[in-house]
């Protein structure tokens, strides 16, 4: 992956760490807060490093295996460091239908990237995801959580320039 | 029971089964690949497709996952069915590589024969392959990922089975990886059965990578020796040597499953430094010379100081025929011994076993996995008989409570309570615990001698106030259970633990529970060997002897003193000492060195053998390839020498029992079969509970089960004010155990190459809390006082382990001989630190 992200890692902060652990010994099963947990990691890091895994299972007393399974798994938990506007591009069925390639074609012509990719100026990346439910507003992508559609091509420019714009 | 026709065919099975195993039984093996009997039924990987004609369910459905129901018409040639499958094997071997002809698997490839069966034979998919990285998983497992078609058998082995979790299933979908969180030695001691278990490449034996093809080898049936549980397994010899072993299947006692110390135990038997010639002293000879040298000198020494200046010392690592030609050669030349202990307490505490195993209350492993509650006293299940451990994970699985009273720290993989006290309070716990546990109504109505016993026995009381709580809860799951099994060691505890067991065991059955009783012993044939020891002399008197001048020689047949015995002090002087030291072995051992004569014995896989296990199940292992030294060996790498001869090069081994004649008798023996069947029959006659033992064939599923029992009547009066003494004036020093471990201290896996890469350093653990007041921390190295100088070693500090005690693994690479006699004591004074 191509990024300029600064990829040097540093422990969780205490005071995350601390409140982590608070929740974690407040509930019955702590496993089921490891979702919970990653996101919390990867809010302050904007990823999830092979370092912040193995933390996670201290945390949770798992093994760093039992958490990279699920997070792996789950698309939006992020394995790699991404840029500041990560792009989920639905890929299911209604925003096929309503063009969803052609929007990615033309995210990808725009950026520069693959599906998979980080801008080189760790501005934009772009994953696919497959349905977020707002089938209503195909074709649909989510921007940093946030979902935009439906969308044409060229309210995915003025999206995308407001946000450099405001980067 | 519901009824079935399978194609046509009509069967009755238990409620429950599944339409695959109802199958199986018909001998119509439906395909599967996810399914396995021992891990059951996830329909993930959709290829055992049948067609259910009649009944609740209709058309195309999964085999594994459908109850059999009566009514039901099933059809596994139906066009349909057929066609469905055929289409699943060929998506399956979308992304699978052709490398067939380079992967280990290739010739007994489960996907390899779905392929064909399903009728899958030219491919239609024309794009890329998916790839992927390929992880480091240790010495004994290779991966090769780009072969997996996401059965998932591996991970549901490796979690759910046998409970660890560094090895599993990342990612989604089509790109789902079984794999490491990062490359590494897998951390289970059950991975070799990755191999074993996988339907195609992805796991496959790394020892023995790129050796042969299944049809290369000449397999046969054999058994583990490697712990005392006589686990089956299939040996696989070429080229002379034994390559490779699998788990081979046997209900009663290891399931489908082996440990990786027995899978890879066997290299003694290969390795180039195992000594095939005859030797006096150190000088190779002809066996014929090496025999008349040790014939001569034995009735020299007959001659001149009679029959009982020569002693023989067994052991528990021999078959059954070597114990017994041992015995037989004593009481006719009027020898001393056999001894096949090297410790008269630890002979004292099998024969007690052995003689308390009530067959009433003899369990196997398979029966272990249905117990409800397991209480392990003075056992290490995991380091000292792995498939134990895995066999009480299945019965924690299905609800079990485990409890383990053990000084050492104890890892089981699987939730369980340790109550680790030192070994002299085991007893005091053990009844604590199972007095808490049964009903004292029941008791009373069972009758006098069960009231007694119940009465004057320790209760809770006595538990140590930081373990109470956790002793009344194991207590209050103890009585809940109605299937209730004791585990007891007989290395650590004393030596009244063993029979204590057997007591409580019998109090829990007139607790009207159902009770197994289940023993671990020293060696994989310490069973046979306890069997034929009577009043012999015990090694140590041997040594007695010796040093006094009364014994001059000695015969070593297949035991290594200088390995196992406890004071090398005192060994050194006494071998010095003898005339005439002839040793009979199969692997470079110390004792070998030291020999005047020395004759090479055949291991196992040339010989065969009778092992006796732990629960007295009388297997036999038949001869897996005729001996020879291996072609890899003679021929350095090239090819052979070009040399005829009618023998096979380095076959001058042969069985130490056949060896044991020839020195004794003369130098012409019976052929194998014979001097086999007298063997045999001398056995059935002079060993009393040993019956007739038939052909080994009919051994080979389930062996036999022998009853051993004495009938010594339960409740033995326990001294229990004495046994509340013993603890008194301990404070002030730490016991020194010594202990086995998976890898490293047992003797013959101690020779394989590959579980040398496993061996953690060895190093003693002890209580944080005598740790601190030692002033020791984690890793510091230390220097412990022993009767015959000092031992230095790492330190471990460990949570979970008794105060008081210093465990010491009995390593290969520790010198932990210098102890005159057990239990052994060090002041704290006694514990140094080593600056460094």
């Amino acid at each position: 992956m191509k990024c300029n992200v600064d990829l040097t890692y540093a422990m969780i902060p205490k005071e995350l760490k601390e409140l982590l652990a608070r929740q974690i010994a407040g509930i019955e099963h702590p496993r089921e807060l490891v979702v919970d947990v990653m996101f919390a990691v990867q809010d302050h890091y904007g990823y999830l490093s092979d370092e912040a895994v193995e933390e996670v299972a201290e945390l949770l007393d798992m093994s760093p295996l039992e958490v990279e399974q699920l997070a792996t798994f789950y698309t939006f938990i992020y394995r790699e460091p991404v840029g500041k506007y990560v792009i989920h591009v639905c890929d299911s069925v209604i925003c096929w239908m309503e063009g969803h390639e052609s929007l990615l074609d033309h995210l990808s012509g725009k950026l520069g990237i693959n599906l998979g990719e980080t801008t080189s100026d760790g501005m934009f990346s772009l994953l696919p995801v497959c349905c977020i439910g707002y089938c209503d507003r195909a074709p649909a992508i989510l921007i940093n959580k946030k979902v935009y559609g439906p969308l044409t091509i060229e309210k995915l420019n003025d999206i995308l320039e407001r946000l450099r714009a405001e980067a | 029971m519901p009824k079935i026709i399978i194609d046509n065919h009509e069967i009755e099975v238990p409620e429950g089964t599944k339409v695959i195993e109802a199958a199986e039984q018909l001998g119509i093996m439906i395909p599967r690949f996810c399914y396995h009997p021992a891990l059951g039924s996830v329909g993930a990987c959709r290829v055992c497709a049948v067609k259910f004609l009649e009944g609740p369910f209709k058309g195309v459905q999964m085999s594994c996952m459908i109850d059999v129901k009566d009514g039901m018409i099933v059809s596994t040639t139906d066009e349909e069915a057929v066609e469905f499958r055929q289409y699943v094997i060929e998506w399956l071997m979308l992304n699978h590589p052709h490398d067939c002809p380079v992967c280990d698997e290739g010739g007994h490839c489960l996907l390899q024969d779905m392929t064909i069966s399903g009728g899958h034979g030219m491919r239609r998919y024309l794009g890329l392959k998916r790839t992927y990285r390929d992880q480091y998983l240790g010495p004994l497992v290779q991966h090769e990922m780009n072969r997996c078609i996401h059965c998932y058998r591996c991970s549901r082995f490796y979690q759910e089975f046998a409970g660890y979790f560094d090895l599993g299933v990342m990612q989604s979908a089509n790109r789902t990886y079984f794999g490491r969180f990062k490359d590494g030695i897998l951390e289970s001691p059950f991975t070799g059965n990755l191999s074993d278990i996988c339907p195609t490449g992805v796991y496959t034996d790394r020892p023995s990578r790129f050796f042969g093809r299944r049809w290369d080898y000449q397999r046969s049936p054999s058994l583990c020796i490697n712990c005392s549980l006589g686990c089956h397994t299939t040996a696989s010899a070429r080229y002379r040597e034994v390559v490779r072993q699998e788990a081979r299947y046997s209900e009663a006692v290891n399931g489908y499953f082996i440990c990786d110390r027995g899978r890879h135990g066997f290299h003694y038997a290969r390795n180039e430094t195992r000594p095939r010639r005859a030797l006096i002293e150190g000088r190779e000879v002809s066996t014929e010379e090496a025999i008349r040298a040790a014939r001569e000198k034995l009735a020299e020494l007959v001659k001149s100081a009679g029959p009982d200046s020569i002693a023989c010392l067994g052991s528990g690592r021999s078959g059954l025929e070597t114990q017994a030609m041992l015995k037989q050669l004593c009481q006719e030349k009027g020898w001393q011994g056999p001894s096949y202990f090297m410790d008269k307490s630890l002979a004292g505490k099998v024969k007690t076993a052995v003689s308390r195993l009530d067959p009433e209350l003899a369990v196997s492993l398979h029966q272990l996995e249905g117990s409800d509650a397991i209480i392990v006293v003075g056992a290490d299940p995991i380091n000292e008989a792995p498939m134990l451990a895995l066999a009480m994970r299945q019965a924690q699985r299905h609800g079990g409570k485990i409890a383990v009273v053990d000084p050492r720290p104890i890892f089981l993989p699987f939730d369980f309570t340790h109550l680790p006290v030192r070994p002299d309070e085991i007893n005091l716990y053990l009844s604590a615990l199972i007095k808490g546990a049964v009903d004292p109504q029941l008791i009373a109505e069972a009758g006098k001698g069960a009231a007694e016993f119940y009465q004057v026995s320790p209760s809770l009381e006595i538990v140590a106030d930081s373990l109470q709580e956790k002793a009344s809860i194991l207590a209050q799951e103890l009585r809940a259970g109605q299937k209730v099994v004791i585990v007891c060691g007989t290395q650590i505890v004393r030596e009244t633990t063993p029979a204590l067991a057997a007591d409580h065991a019998q109090l829990l059955r007139a607790a009207k529970k159902q009770v197994g009783l289940f023993y671990l012993l020293p060696q994989a044939n310490s069973f046979g060997a306890s069997l034929l020891t009577g009043d012999e002399v015990s090694f140590s008197e041997i040594l007695e002897g010796i040093e006094d001048g009364r014994v001059k020689s000695l015969i070593l047949a297949e035991n290594d003193p200088f390995y196992n015995f406890h004071d090398r002090q005192r060994l050194d002087l006494a071998i010095e000492k003898l005339d005439l030291l002839v040793v009979l072995d199969y692997f470079e051992s110390a004792a070998v060195k030291k020999a005047q004569v020395f004759l090479p014995t055949s291991t196992l896989y040339e010989g065969g053998g009778i092992f006796i296990n732990q629960e007295g199940r009388l297997q036999a292992a038949p001869k897996a390839y005729l001996g020879g030294i291996s072609i890899a060996q003679i021929g350095g790498g090239n090819h052979p020498p070009r040399v005829y001869g009618r023998d096979i090069p380095g076959g001058e081994v042969r069985a130490a029992h056949q060896f044991l004649t020839q020195i004794s008798n003369g130098d012409q023996i019976e052929d194998d079969d014979h001097t086999q069947r007298s063997l045999l029959r001398w056995i059935a006659d002079n060993i009393t509970p040993l019956p007739e033992i038939p052909p080994f064939d009919e051994l080979a599923e389930n062996g036999m089960r022998i009853s051993s029992s004495d009938n010594t009547p339960p409740y033995f009066a326990v001294k229990w004010q004495e046994e509340k003494d013993k603890g008194n004036g301990l404070e002030d020093s730490l016991e020194i155990i010594l202990t086995d471990w998976t890898f490293g201290t047992e003797e013959l896996s101690s020779f394989s190459p590959p579980l040398r890469k496993l061996e953690r350093s060895p190093c003693a653990s002890m209580h944080t809390k005598d740790a601190a007041r030692l002033g020791l921390d984690h890793g510091d190295k230390v220097k412990i006082k022993l009767d015959e100088g000092d031992v230095e070693v790492d330190v471990c500090a460990e949570e979970n382990m008794a105060s008081g005690a210093i465990v010491l693994p009995r390593h290969r690479l520790l010198e932990w001989q210098k102890i005159k006699s057990f239990p052994k004591f060090v002041s704290y004074e006694d514990v140094k630190k080593v600056s460094t």
